[in-house]
């Protein structure tokens, strides 16, 4: 692309528009920081004129991690979050776009408070069984839900985009109906609530609190999501499809499989988060339990680059956002719609470094040129 | 079940469908010219938002047109990114209905918006600074048709923006099928480096369809706002641009069949609340509510077929950026 500058002063100069065929390690991260911090900036200047006290919002802000207390609720927010991008990293990866962690979430939701409803009503799973069947059922449900886009893409070549978005109302309307309807609480003065989840139905079984087993969770699934796509067959054909689908298809990989084994892997670790948060943050299932988790985490999964080891950090950065604007909310009087901008300022931000980091200016004068 | 009831219904139908027919004649327009808007939701809530502000402060006319203005701007952001910089259209999508949840709730939130009617209209009355909810857009009834039985009150009997959302329908598929101006967005949603190569201006075609998307979606929130629900609380508009993104995909790019679609996902939502009422299956809402989502998802189905695509002329390059390099 090539911008000429018309007017007389800028006669000799030329600003082309060029491809960055390469760029260090040190320049995208870099980048990715500098957008941050102009979106914090933009988002300040708009807040504080709009009226809100953004000095006292952003200290608050900061405590989040820098006392140990906020920190650690930060992770607890941190694990959903994080479990979700990790799979959409796979499904990005094979440029599958799943805008449906979320539905994904509540599909684990589903299934984990039905493992426990089983064995509080029928007696069904030994105790001792529960915590690690509902992590199978919860992987399983999410899977389902994210399976049958991923076939229907694959076979027919629907939409993606839109048929995860859909299936998101799907199953945000299923919980509802169940949380009002059959699966709530006898004993529960009608609330919409679930039965509270016996303790080892929850994440606090091992070590007391519901952050360390999370913990562990969200580790292990970043190492095997680190494992499929750097060392499996099925990363390798994802990461094929993913550059194209005709290479895919000359190179003779059933395309078809990989991509309905892919969305299977996707939406089950989103389904993990569903279960992070009635096991680990609520301890029970309620309606409306993601906060638009699942969206979060496909800012997250972006911003860390597909790299599911940098979702880790990503993931506490947001997870501490949503602590700090449930305190603001709370305690300040500051809308905590004000952490919803941020977030989205940080979003269309990182999406300009993205193109700093593929283009690069580069202003010719009269044949010499000038790179920036 | 009386003709009162069913005629009560009917005209809810009408006036729930509007809010997912103006918001989705807009986005028929992008989708056609080969951009997805997914921005609907949150340029939508600013609507209602800026809606509900300038209602209190000042009046509807004025509330309306603010509302507007508001809406073309924030397509401008998505334009800019995805028309001109090229990015993924999903993602800057997406950004941007966070950006419109989160800005909406800032200004909605009680101290703040006190500062901004003050600011707007120092002469404002206390108790007007606090109070959730705006005068609702009167009712217009046309003489003698409203008094048809049964169909009198449900097609004759509504505020202005009813009415407009249908005259302006069936313009906008004039203009779509029978004028050159619609086949350039068509061709340009078809094929752009060919119109590119015809002499269309692929940029100029993208941007202005991106800006008739943000405005419709910003009066479709407005209409929601005042002309049908004038109670504000945060996330009032609770998905329904979403829904009007679905509602392009079942009335397959057609601002007609766009009218059906949103009569019939307006009927929907009606009985959702109505059939509650008569204590007709306390489950059925839920299912309800999710029948507009997998409706969408058969159509997507359906019209994945390669024969059925070619017939009803879905956009081929939807998604996809134009570039000249490549």
């Amino acid at each position: 692309m090539v911008i000429k500058l018309s007017s007389r002063f800028f006669k000799q100069y030329t600003v082309k528009i060029e491809k960055r065929l390469e760029y260090s390690r040190k320049f995208a991260i870099l980048t990715t920081i500098t957008s941050i911090l102009i979106a914090f900036g933009v988002a300040g200047i708009a807040l504080s004129i709009l009226g809100v006290d953004v000095v006292v919002a952003y200290t608050q802000v900061l405590t989040v991690f820098t006392k140990l207390p906020l920190l650690i609720e930060a992770i607890k927010y941190a694990i959903p979050i994080g479990l979700a991008a990790l799979g959409l990293n796979i499904a990005f990866r094979m440029n599958f776009w799943n805008i449906g962690a979320e539905g994904q979430i509540y599909m684990g939701m589903f299934a984990s408070t039905g493992i426990v409803l089983l064995h509080v009503y029928y007696g069904l799973i030994p105790e001792y069984l529960v915590l690690i069947t509902m992590i199978v059922a919860s992987f399983i449900a999410g899977g389902a839900w994210c399976t049958l886009p991923a076939i229907l893409k694959a076979k027919m070549k629907v939409n993606e985009i839109l048929t995860t978005l859909m299936m998101n109302y799907v199953a945000i309307y299923f919980i509802d109906f169940l949380i009002y309807g059959p699966w709530r609480d006898p004993k529960g003065y009608g609330f919409p609530l679930s039965v509270p989840f016996p303790s080892y139905a929850k994440l606090t079984i091992l070590f007391g609190d519901s952050v360390y087993l999370g913990s562990i969770l969200l580790l292990t699934m970043a190492m095997v999501v680190f494992l499929i796509l750097k060392y499996s067959k099925l990363g390798f054909e994802l990461r094929v499809i993913g550059e194209s689908l005709e290479t895919a298809r000359y190179a003779g990989i059933n395309f078809v499989k990989a991509i309905t084994l892919g969305g299977f892997i996707s939406g089950g670790i989103a389904g993990l988060g569903g279960l992070a948060i009635v096991s680990g943050i609520i301890g029970r299932l309620r309606p409306r339990a993601s906060a638009g988790y699942g969206y979060t985490a496909i800012i997250v999964t972006l911003l860390s680059a597909l790299n599911p080891w940098l979702i880790i950090p990503t993931s506490i950065f947001f997870g501490g956002l949503f602590v700090a604007g449930n305190m603001l909310q709370a305690t300040l009087n500051i809308p905590g719609a004000t952490i919803d901008m941020l977030q989205a300022l940080i979003f269309l931000f990182l999406l300009f470094g993205e193109l700093i980091k593929r283009y690069k200016l580069r202003i010719v004068v009269r044949g010499v040129s000038v790179e920036h | 079940m009386s003709i009162e009831w069913i005629e009560q219904v009917l005209q809810l139908t009408v006036q729930m469908g509007t809010v997912y027919l103006i918001a989705s004649l807009g986005e028929i327009y992008a989708e056609r010219s080969g951009v997805l808007n997914l921005g609907l939701e949150g340029i939508m809530i600013m609507g209602a938002a800026i809606s509900f502000i300038f209602t209190v402060a000042y009046n509807h006319l004025i509330a309306i047109l603010v509302a507007a203005v508001v809406g073309i701007l924030m397509s401008l952001i998505l334009a800019v990114m995805t028309v001109h910089l090229r990015l993924n259209q999903v993602i800057v999508g997406l950004a941007l209905t966070l950006l419109g949840i989160g800005l909406s709730g800032v200004i909605t939130s009680p101290g703040i918006r006190e500062k901004i009617l003050l600011t707007l209209n120092p002469n404002l009355p206390e108790k007007m600074l606090t109070i959730q909810q705006a005068e609702k857009l009167l009712e217009i009834p046309i003489p003698l048709l409203s008094q048809i039985p049964i169909l009198g009150r449900a097609l004759f009997n509504h505020n202005v923006l009813v009415y407009f959302s249908l005259i302006t329908a069936f313009s906008m598929w004039f203009i779509l099928f029978k004028t050159r101006a619609g086949l350039v967005i068509r061709s340009v949603g078809e094929n752009p480096s060919m119109a590119d190569t015809l002499g269309v201006n692929v940029f100029l075609v993208r941007y202005i369809t991106v800006i008739i998307s943000g405005l419709f979606a910003s009066l479709a929130g407005a209409y929601f706002f005042i002309g049908f629900h004038p109670f504000w609380r945060e996330g009032v508009t609770a998905g329904r641009g979403f829904i009007a993104i679905a509602l392009v995909i079942l009335a397959t790019w057609n601002p007609l069949r766009a009218i059906l679609g949103a009569y019939l996902f307006g009927g929907i939502e009606t009985l959702q609340y109505r059939l509650q009422l008569l204590g007709l299956g306390a489950q059925s809402p839920y299912f309800l509510a999710m029948l507009p989502y997998i409706i969408t998802i058969i159509a997507l189905i359906l019209i994945s077929t390669e024969s059925l695509r070619k017939k009803i002329g879905a956009p081929a390059s939807l998604g996809i950026p134009y570039s000249r390099e490549e």
